[in-house]
């Protein structure tokens, strides 16, 4: 199925600010999407994302900067003119339509004549895999239907770049994780540069080929899904991705970091760090590892939870004076653990990351 | 105390109300309208007897003229504004609310009096001058409607998801914003024409003749005139406003029958 024609798009976003009165919703964002490329951004309620999504789209103007596609300004071009595909978060298909009406729309406007945008149609159909709801009006869809003819309706006009704001958060998990795997399939099918904004880390890891996480309306860090949550670059990525518990720090001299007892590497990416203000270290569930009672650096702990996930048992451990502590165990290694026993841990990790608090 | 049976004691209350205040006069005074010359046997005579009044015909033809360009130029000022509202102005909605509720607390008798005296002199002289003060007691009942309407519907997620398909701003006004506010505009225009029809006092203060003013002037001659009049303009109403209702649903996309739901379906 090649239904897009045309070859994909440079997207290019040079220092763009965007204020409203004095709050900087963007803050000298950068960002380059390659052609074909799809790029999450993920971050904290209020960071930016929607707001440097629309600015793309051109429902939104920047402040400062600028905005390339394939190398051409396109910050003066007006929103009908720019051939952006945007799925919004909440159902946005005209009530009065039924699907192929709605999908029609973009075609209409463009003036291609009826026989060429009844094959588009029915292409975009096939793809969402919506071909029989055709005549069916909105309302009469579910809300997972909505916007696989949202995103269909995006796609029928062969946009530069799509633009995913949120697209599945009003739906339950299950669909979800169903049509995010449908987005992803459709993107590489179609080669199309997409721009997908989220605040779930998990989809954002889980289709894209990079992962930017943005903070106050700056981007913090951007890579792939395995380097942003082996390699976080900051102590806000390590904290914001993935789960990492956060344990009480002394920083000892010589680079060091002391947690639970145990004297660890402390990674230069901590950034710079006071010594006289208390400090967190971030440790990942599985950086931590069962071991002998006898080791030295054992810390001991009684389980108080206890979760079968699968291939993983997730554990949360009690120490007095310390928060609930995450563990995760391969299940075969968890199964003669029960709640209430003591177990004794170290850490596992190479270097950790510090911050203040 | 038992449910059921307060359930049905109100819903007999209710019918005796209904059959004592509204049925029963209204169909005696059916009845009584066509009682024949000097109340004996049954005939259109009294009917004959309206149409055939001095000003019968001018006076509908004026009280349709003058609400229908009051509908228009109520609608054609309040969706614009309101859409405007709801897209771009929602600071300026306290405001408008505000002033849209104005006619209903300013005393018609002032609004008449005070506002005739501000008219433009071409207006002054003519029975078009009745058509702004039509709009302006419109006024809150159309903002109400469409607001309501509009509230309904994500208005500005949908104006978006045109504009960023290609299309122009009158394109979307066309094809996407007055389809979804349909039913908000047919309530508009149908409250806004009602009022103009039934309008007697200002159009009584400025010395207008209308349908109601005229009626009033008639109906003191003949008794039994006065009960057909009354009967026909009970009649010519609901016919009109039905007339209206069933031509603006027709052909509105909403009205599909939801014969199959599609909810829950495995994904
Ligand atoms: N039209 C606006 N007027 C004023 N402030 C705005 C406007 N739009 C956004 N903001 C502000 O800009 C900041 C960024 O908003 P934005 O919607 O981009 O966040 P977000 O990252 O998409 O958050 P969320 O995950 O909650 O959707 C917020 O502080 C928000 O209050
Ligand atoms: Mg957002």
């Amino acid at each position: 199925m090649s239904a897009q024609k045309r070859t994909s798009s440079t997207l290019e976003l040079k220092g763009v600010s965007r204020h409203f009165g004095s709050v900087k919703a963007l803050d000298g964002l950068d960002l380059t999407l390659v052609p074909g490329e799809m790029v999450a951004l993920l971050g904290p309620s209020g960071c930016g994302k929607t707001t440097a999504l629309r600015i793309v789209a051109g429902l939104e103007t920047a402040t400062y900067g600028d905005l390339f596609i394939n190398g051409v300004r396109y910050n003066d071009t007006p929103v009908n003119e720019r051939d952006m595909g945007m799925v919004f978060q909440s159902y946005s298909l005209f009530p009065n339509m039924t699907v192929a009406e709605n999908i029609d729309y973009g075609l209409r406007v463009r003036k291609i004549d009826k026989n060429k945008r009844m094959k588009r149609i029915n292409q975009m159909l096939d793809l969402v895999d919506l071909g029989p709801k055709s005549t069916s009006y909105p309302h009469q869809l579910s809300g997972g239907q909505q916007q696989r003819v949202a995103l269909a309706r995006a796609l029928a006009i062969e946009p530069n770049v799509l633009l995913l704001d949120e697209p599945l958060s009003a739906l339950d998990a299950q669909v979800r994780v169903q049509i995010r795997e449908e987005i992803r399939r459709i993107q590489l099918d179609l080669g199309i540069t997409t721009l997908f904004v989220t605040h779930d880390q998990e989809e954002a890891m889980a289709i894209s080929d990079r992962v930017g996480v943005m903070r106050s309306g700056k981007l913090e860090q951007i890579d792939t899904p395995i380097d942003i949550y082996n390699n976080p670059a900051t102590p806000f990525v390590a904290s914001f991705v993935g789960m990492a518990n956060r344990l009480p720090a002394e920083i000892s001299g010589a680079g060091n970091v002391k947690v639970l007892e145990q004297k660890i590497p402390l990674s230069p990416l901590s950034g710079n760090l006071e010594k006289t203000k208390s400090a967190i270290a971030l440790v990942r569930p599985e950086a931590i590892a069962l071991t002998d009672e006898q080791d030295p650096l054992a810390t001991r702990a009684i389980v108080a939870v206890k979760s079968f996930q699968g291939p993983i048992t997730k554990l949360g451990v009690v120490i007095e004076g310390y928060p609930l502590i995450h563990i995760d165990l391969s299940s075969k290694e968890a199964r003669k653990l029960d709640v209430g026993q003591k177990i004794a841990f170290k850490i596992t990790a190479d270097e950790l990351m510090v911050e203040n608090v | 105390m038992n449910k059921k049976l307060s359930k049905i004691s109100l819903f007999i209350l209710v019918g005796v109300l209904l059959l004592a205040i509204f049925i029963l006069p209204l169909l005696a005074a059916t009845i009584f309208s066509f009682k024949g010359m000097g109340g004996k046997g049954y005939s259109f005579i009294n009917y004959q007897w309206l149409i055939e009044q001095d000003g019968f015909w001018p006076a509908i033809s004026t009280t349709l003229r003058l609400a229908i360009l009051a509908a228009i130029l109520n609608l054609s000022l309040m969706v614009p504004t309101m859409v405007f509202l709801h897209l771009k102005g929602q600071k300026w909605k306290p405001l408008v609310d505000a002033i849209c509720i104005l006619p209903l607390i300013i005393p018609v008798v002032s609004l008449a009096i005070g506002a005739q005296v501000a008219m433009p002199g071409i207006l002054q002289n003519t029975e078009y001058e009745l058509v702004f003060f039509y709009v302006v007691i419109g006024l809150p009942f159309t903002y109400r409607a469409l607001d309501t309407s509009l509230s309904s519907v994500p208005l500005k997620t949908l104006v978006e998801a045109s504009r960023s398909l290609g299309s122009n701003w009158l394109n979307t006004i066309i094809r996407v914003i007055t389809p979804s506010i349909r039913s908000g505009i047919t309530a508009a225009l149908f409250l806004s024409f009602a009022l103009s029809l039934g309008e007697y006092t200002i159009t009584s203060l400025l010395h207008w003749e209308t349908f109601p003013t005229w009626t009033v002037v008639a109906a003191q001659q003949n008794i039994l005139g006065a009960i057909a009049i009354s009967v026909f303009t009970f009649a010519a109403a609901i016919i009109l406003m039905t007339l209206i209702g069933l031509s603006t649903h027709k052909g509105s996309g909403r009205e599909i029958v939801e014969e199959e739901h599609n909810y829950g379906m495995a994904e």
